[in-house]
């Protein structure tokens, strides 16, 4: 390895952010937790007064929207939670080796960006309260025929395999640093690492091939190109959404926000750990011509939607297509994601064009052009139901204070997440075995 | 509750002092203190007086008698189908269980709540299994004085902008004259909202086919609001404005507490009155109410019940000549109310009809007051909108 034979060595690159940490840090943590709080008090209010605090109303006679912001997060974050595990599983299968130093970090924004995806939904309940007790007392009921428990069902299986997957991996590099880690943390190291014997790794390396097979199958043919979008496209009372081409649409863009977030979450970790070495540009670089590929696949499917409801469609499609054509947000959003996807593939074929710091700000265009267009996605459909005989349709909505609260605070945990998670253990791999195995 | 209807009176071209003493005679009627014979008879003079024409069912003094002894027949009857109900639900328990998806998709029925509900390809399945509360709706009749929609509205303690019953007119082609969709929940026999309900509270009553919430199971999610093509769902957004407090968590003969308002966070529709088809009463207030006569409500699937009988009668008037519809049909929900006269076609626009709902002290469009409580530091900012 070049990096050993000067500098630091690879170990004490990878331990450099469980040291003792700055006053930054401390900076960071304090106005993350600030906003976290914030949104905790926001939902508080929420709760005391019910959903009336936020700009949602029925559709209908009411002139309002039952779903916004909360339902479009979801959505995102549970796409942004995709890139993370899909990388690190093609590191596994495909021994895509390039992306082999992000491999953990993506899994860590898996499992954090899932858990604030379902904190989206528990957010959006009338009865938070209730949600365990009633989903269990049906579930043999339910799960034969309710898309959301479908989802339910799916996202736990997917939370608790990327669990399993990055613990298991975990193992070996807790016990391989074990006596360099923060003394302090010792307990939860000896419980991560119990039992631990180095015969394993062969073993736990076949288990996390069958894991990452698994998740590779699971997650786009069954999560975000499956169960999330069918949620939309099975509803045949909102011709906006009553459509097969949501399941690709959704696993475009889901790839799209999560190939840009494990861009902007590396290049942070570079940046404040000085981790040049350990994340080089080749891996920005060819992130970005991943997520150049999938933008253009998201493109191409907008392009599918808009000509079959634009052509000769039947009326409800009609109607929807053309308010979908005629609000700038969506054309902000799909400009956004083609001016990202123009220069992340001209850098890929003129090397020239090429900076770390230009794709990781053309990395954050598509992650948020994706927020807009997936509130925007369930916003028009509902405005433009089938039934569009009241007078007060097409509904309106603009979310509350208490809606955008949710955003912020969501953002804040997911830093909180990072910022307590690097402190506790390595966030990139120690053994650097499927790049030795190439070589 | 009290005070709002009386310090609004409403200001129609119709008897505004009739309108009030009805409805508050409708009160009394609700809560027991007056009973439907005594209720028709009151004001059958004024009503004539008034409209020309009182179409209620009014019955004679025979018909009272069969009546009451009617419904006390049917409380012992509905005792012994509660027993058999929980036999029932204990067994499509344990058969859930045993037999997971395949009794469901045989299309049998395992419980209460899973009576009528059609999984796939509906037409292979009997239709006519059981009862199916449902409607004629005869629009023709209609005129739009937004009678029933007070009513329902009082009857359930609904908040300002929740219809369970709406009179939507409308203007459409080749009429000049506005017509009329009385739009209810269509009770389906294949509900959409019913298939994709999380926690199984949007249920269908085996009983009577009726679709309806149970208010303390449900989570408040909005799919069923969602999903239904008819808008008919409205959710509690917030506290309710009003509470029932005669019957504040009013239950059914199964105990589940599925009439009256929603609770916060909960969401409610039309239920056609379950408590009245509970006891023998077998009648909904929007139709009791109705001076026009356009509303007919019966079991759908028994040929010799009122709606059917009176679209009998209907189509011999108009000499087998009458157009009858259902609302979205193509939707594949087979809505169980039957409407009378010309379906609205996609260029319907709604207009102001003859009655406006300010002129019943109703508020029309919900958003308008869906308003929730600012804190301070909001209002210092000029409202959180």
């Amino acid at each position: 390895m070049r990096e050993r034979s000067r500098g630091p060595s690879r170990e004490d690159s990878i331990l450099r952010p469980l040291a003792n940490p700055g006053t930054k840090y401390y900076v960071m943590v304090a106005i993350a937790g600030a906003v976290l709080v914030w949104f905790l008090l926001a939902w508080a209010w929420q709760l005391r007064h019910g959903l009336i605090v936020t700009g949602l109303a029925d559709w209908g006679t009411s002139g309002g929207v039952p779903w916004g912001i909360y339902i479009g997060s979801f959505i995102w974050w549970v796409g942004i939670s995709h890139g993370g595990i899909l990388i690190s599983a093609g590191v596994r299968l495909f021994k895509l080796k390039v992306f082999y130093p992000v491999a953990r970090l993506a899994e860590l924004l898996t499992i954090g960006a899932l858990t604030i995806a379902g904190l989206f939904i528990i957010i959006d309940l009338g009865r938070p309260d209730r949600v365990v007790t009633s989903v269990l007392k049906s579930y043999t009921l339910t799960f034969q025929t309710s898309p959301l428990v479908w989802d339910l069902t799916v996202i736990t299986l997917y939370f608790v395999l990327t669990a399993t997957y990055m613990l298991l991996t975990l193992r070996h590099d807790i016990y391989a640093l074990r006596r360099r880690l923060p003394s302090r943390f010792a307990p939860l190291y000896q419980l991560l690492a119990q039992g631990y014997q180095p015969e394993e790794d062969a073993k736990v390396s076949r288990m996390a091939w069958w894991l990452a097979f698994a998740v590779i199958i699971l997650a786009p043919f069954l999560l975000h190109g499956g169960v999330i979008p069918w949620l939309f496209q099975l509803i045949a009372s909102m011709p906006g959404w009553f459509s097969p081409i949501q399941a690709p649409t959704f696993l475009s863009i889901a790839l799209t926000s999560a190939f840009g977030s494990v861009i902007i979450v590396a290049y942070i970790f570079r940046r404040v750990y000085d981790w040049e070495e350990l994340l080089p540009d080749r891996v920005f670089s060819r992130m970005g011509s991943v997520l150049a590929l999938v933008g253009l696949f998201f493109l191409w499917l907008q392009l599918q939607a808009i000509m079959t409801g634009a052509f000769a469609a039947p009326v409800g499609l009609l109607t929807a297509t053309e308010a979908k054509m005629e609000d700038p947000v969506y054309w902000v959003a799909i400009g956004l994601v083609a001016a990202a996807v123009l220069y992340l593939g001209a850098q890929t074929i003129w090397h020239v064009l090429f900076s770390v710091k230009r794709v990781v700000i053309v990395a954050i265009i598509p992650v948020l052009a994706t927020l807009f267009e997936k509130t925007l996605f369930i916003v028009e459909g509902l405005m433009h139901p089938l039934f569009n005989i009241y007078r007060t349709v097409p509904g309106s909505y603009s979310p509350t204070w208490v809606e955008l609260s949710s955003i912020a605070g969501a953002v804040a945990m997911l830093v909180l997440f990072f910022a307590v998670v690097s402190k506790l253990i390595p966030i990139i791999e120690v053994e650097a075995e499927h790049e030795e195995k190439e070589e | 509750m009290e005070d709002k209807n009386e310090s609004v009176p409403p200001a129609t071209q119709f008897n505004a002092e009739l309108a009030e003493q009805v409805a508050g005679d409708a009160r009394k009627l609700i809560v027991g203190r007056l009973s439907e014979a005594e209720f028709y008879q009151k004001h059958h003079q004024a009503y004539l007086k008034e409209f020309g024409v009182d179409n209620r069912p009014l019955r004679t003094s025979e018909s009272i008698d069969s009546t009451s002894a009617e419904s006390v027949l049917a409380k012992q009857v509905s005792r012994r189908t509660l027993l058999k109900l929980g036999g029932v639900t204990l067994a499509s328990i344990i058969g859930a269980r045993l037999l997971g998806g395949k009794a469901l998709a045989a299309g049998a029925p395992i419980g209460n709540n899973y009576a009528g509900l059609l999984l796939k390809g509906n037409e292979e399945q009997p239709q006519k299994v059981g009862k199916q509360m449902g409607m004629v709706v005869d629009l023709e009749a209609c005129d739009g004085c937004l009678s029933c929609v007070y009513a329902c509205q009082n009857h359930n303690f609904n908040s300002a902008g929740v219809f369970w019953i709406y009179v939507l007119a409308y203007r459409d082609e080749n009429t000049d004259k506005p017509n009329f969709l009385t739009r209810l929940c269509q009770h389906c026999a294949n509900p959409p909202c019913v298939k994709v309900c999380p926690v199984r509270a949007r249920h269908k009553r085996e009983k009577d086919g009726l679709v309806l919430t149970n208010y303390d199971r449900c989570i408040g999610c909005r799919y069923c609001q969602v999903t239904c093509p008819y808008g008919v769902n409205y959710f509690e957004w917030g506290v309710p404005e009003k509470t029932n407090y005669y019957h504040p968590k009013l239950t059914d003969e199964r105990g589940v507490w599925v009439i009256g308002n929603p609770p916060k966070g909960v969401m409610g529709k039309c239920t056609f009155c379950p408590d009245r088809q509970d006891d023998g009463r077998g009648n909904v207030v929007c139709a009791l109410v109705c001076p026009h006569n356009v509303l007919h409500f019966g079991d759908m699937n028994d040929p010799n019940s009122e709606p059917h009988q009176y679209l009998r009668q209907k189509m011999k008037e108009k000499g087998g000549n009458l157009s009858t519809f259902r609302l979205l049909e193509s939707q594949g929900t087979k809505p169980s109310i039957i409407y009378i006269g010309q379906q609205p076609t996609r260029s319907a626009q709604q207009i102001d009809g003859p009655v406006s709902y300010a002129d019943w002290g109703l508020v029309e469009k919900r958003l308008d007051v869906l308003e929730g409580p600012q804190p301070w530091f909001m209002k210092a900012f000029g409202g959180g909108q």
